[in-house]
């Protein structure tokens, strides 16, 4: 216990810069509150493909930055750059959320220790958090590169890269992963930083969400999957 | 038609050469109005002498009496086994301090060796400090708010609680930051946001905090950990990244 750190009269504590502890805490929730509301936008835009292929052609025109080129298809670059964005916000999101990852093996018995003993819903959910987080180390740089090395997106593109390209594997894991990692982080946010003190509603909340955010990302993968299916190689882009 | 109640208590004495932790089952018949601690004290007198666990005031003022119940840290005193529809009680230790045996761990030492190392009591301005000076008077919504923290029977619920506290020896725990809010409020005491700072700003203090809230969700004073813990984690932020201190 706190013995181990006394030395003669004093205590002694790690070695810690003030400043520095207060910074990775913002930067942590900060990089977090940009991931968490980008993830809200995205899948509601992926998920246009449920309105047909038309729709979801627009909206990645759109998003191109379709309005500022002549052709009115905007431009890859877009994508790419803005995935390189996403990469750096997530490896200072993971940098900072580190310092929270039980890293010791005696860190792990005693939170699986205190998970058997204790009876408590929040620290349950923080569990799954943090394993999602986990396992999204190893996917959302999966998903990222990909989007800087192969920018095309459109009806015909995306779902050849879902089904040809085998990427529904990725996209099966990934999204229970970001959903549950988000919703929960997003909801532990704002009691941290005492936005909000509404606990029960905040946490009905996150948890509709996830099912809801769920629901949408699984139908959508499924009309990429109905649509890849039936593309012949070599795939052309769908002109609408 | 009184029930029988089965009691399943976690035995070990450490003192003891050989012995091994174990779960041991004990029946005893409910009487109207029993606590835990009534409970406790029967089995005590009439089942098994060796059984140890700690109480001093019965009426949830001195804090000694914490125990997990039935998978919840508190206090078995203020704990009414008619609470438990299927009759079967499980009592186990506060994980995450030393134990002495059976129920029993050594909270004393943790709280003191806390108070040493946060330095948690008052340090007197240096004119109040002067026995021949009248003590200045203090504001009502003052002392009402010190009060509401000074609630804390230090029964090291919050402590066991906590899955980052039993992760990380160094963390202070939601007892140590009330404690520090309390003194930080406190007009008499000499010391300043920077003194309170150097004691809780880092990764030790509330920037270790996880926000899992088993304090809030169990302290058996209803102190409000969550609300304390993120103003103290706002306030230090601003303070300390518009610093220049390193
Ligand atoms: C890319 C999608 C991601 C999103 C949308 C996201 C979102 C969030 C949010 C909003 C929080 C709460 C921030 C806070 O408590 O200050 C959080 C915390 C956390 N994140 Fe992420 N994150 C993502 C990726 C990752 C990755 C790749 C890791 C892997 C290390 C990770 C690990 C963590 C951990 C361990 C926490 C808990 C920190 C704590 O409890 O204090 N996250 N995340
Ligand atoms: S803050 Fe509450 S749970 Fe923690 S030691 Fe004090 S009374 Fe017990
Ligand atoms: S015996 Fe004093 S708080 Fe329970």
């Amino acid at each position: 216990m706190l013995t181990k750190y006394r030395i003669g009269e004093g205590w002694l504590g790690y070695p810690q810069s003030h400043r520095w502890s207060a910074i990775a805490d913002v930067l942590q929730s900060g990089s977090g509150l940009i991931l968490g509301l980008f993830l809200l936008a995205h899948l509601h835009f992926e998920s246009s493909i449920l309105l047909g292929k038309a729709a979801f052609y627009r909206v990645a025109n759109v998003l191109e930055g379709g309005w500022f080129t002549s052709s009115g298809h905007g431009s890859s670059l877009l994508t790419q750059t803005f995935s390189v964005f996403m990469l750096l916000v997530v490896m200072v999101h993971a940098a900072t959320a580190l310092r929270r990852f039980p890293a010791q093996r005696r860190q792990w018995q005693a939170l699986r220790n205190h998970n058997l003993l204790i009876n408590h819903q929040d620290t349950r959910l923080w569990f799954w958090q943090m394993v999602t987080g986990f396992l999204m180390f190893f996917l959302v740089p999966m998903h990222l590169v990909t989007m800087i090395t192969n920018p095309e997106i459109g009806p015909h593109l995306s779902a050849a890269r879902v089904w040809h390209d085998n990427y529904w594997l990725v996209y099966i894991l990934l999204l229970p992963a970001v959903v549950i990692h988000a919703m929960l982080g997003l909801y532990r946010l704002a009691l941290k930083w005492g936005v909000n003190f509404h606990r029960d509603g905040l946490r009905l909340l996150a948890k509709i969400l996830i099912g809801y955010l769920l629901v949408l990302g699984l139908c959508s993968l499924t009309a990429y999957l109905l649509i890849g299916s039936g593309l012949t190689t070599p795939v052309t882009p769908f002109i609408p | 038609m009184s029930r029988s109640l089965t009691f399943r208590i976690f035995r070990y004495d450490p003192q003891l050469p050989g012995d091994a932790p174990k779960m041991v089952d004990y029946q005893l018949d409910e009487t109207p109005g029993m606590t835990v601690f009534i409970a406790l004290n029967r089995l005590r007198a009439e089942q098994d002498p060796s059984l140890q666990f700690d109480f001093v005031c019965r009426a949830g003022i001195c804090g000694s009496c914490a125990m997990v119940i039935n998978g919840l840290p508190t206090l078995a005193c203020r704990t009414l086994t008619a609470k438990y529809s299927d009759a079967v009680i499980t009592l186990m230790p506060l994980p995450g301090f030393e134990l002495i045996g059976d129920l029993s761990v050594n909270t004393g030492k943790f709280m003191r060796e806390l108070a040493e190392r946060l330095k948690l009591w008052l340090h007197p301005k240096a004119q109040q400090a002067d026995i021949h000076h009248l003590e200045q008077p203090m504001e009502p919504e003052e002392a009402a708010k010190l009060y509401e923290l000074e609630r804390c029977v230090e029964c090291g619920v919050c402590v066991s609680a906590c899955a980052t506290a039993q992760m990380r020896d160094t963390f202070v725990g939601a007892v140590g930051m009330m404690k520090i809010a309390r003194f930080e409020l406190d007009s008499r005491d000499a010391r300043t946001a920077d003194d309170f700072y150097h004691v809780i700003g880092t990764q030790d203090g509330v920037f270790g905090c996880m926000t899992l809230l088993g304090c809030q969700d169990n302290c058996p004073k209803d102190l409000p950990h969550m609300q304390q813990i993120a103003y103290l984690r706002r306030k230090m932020a601003g303070t300390l990244i518009a610093s220049s201190k390193v």
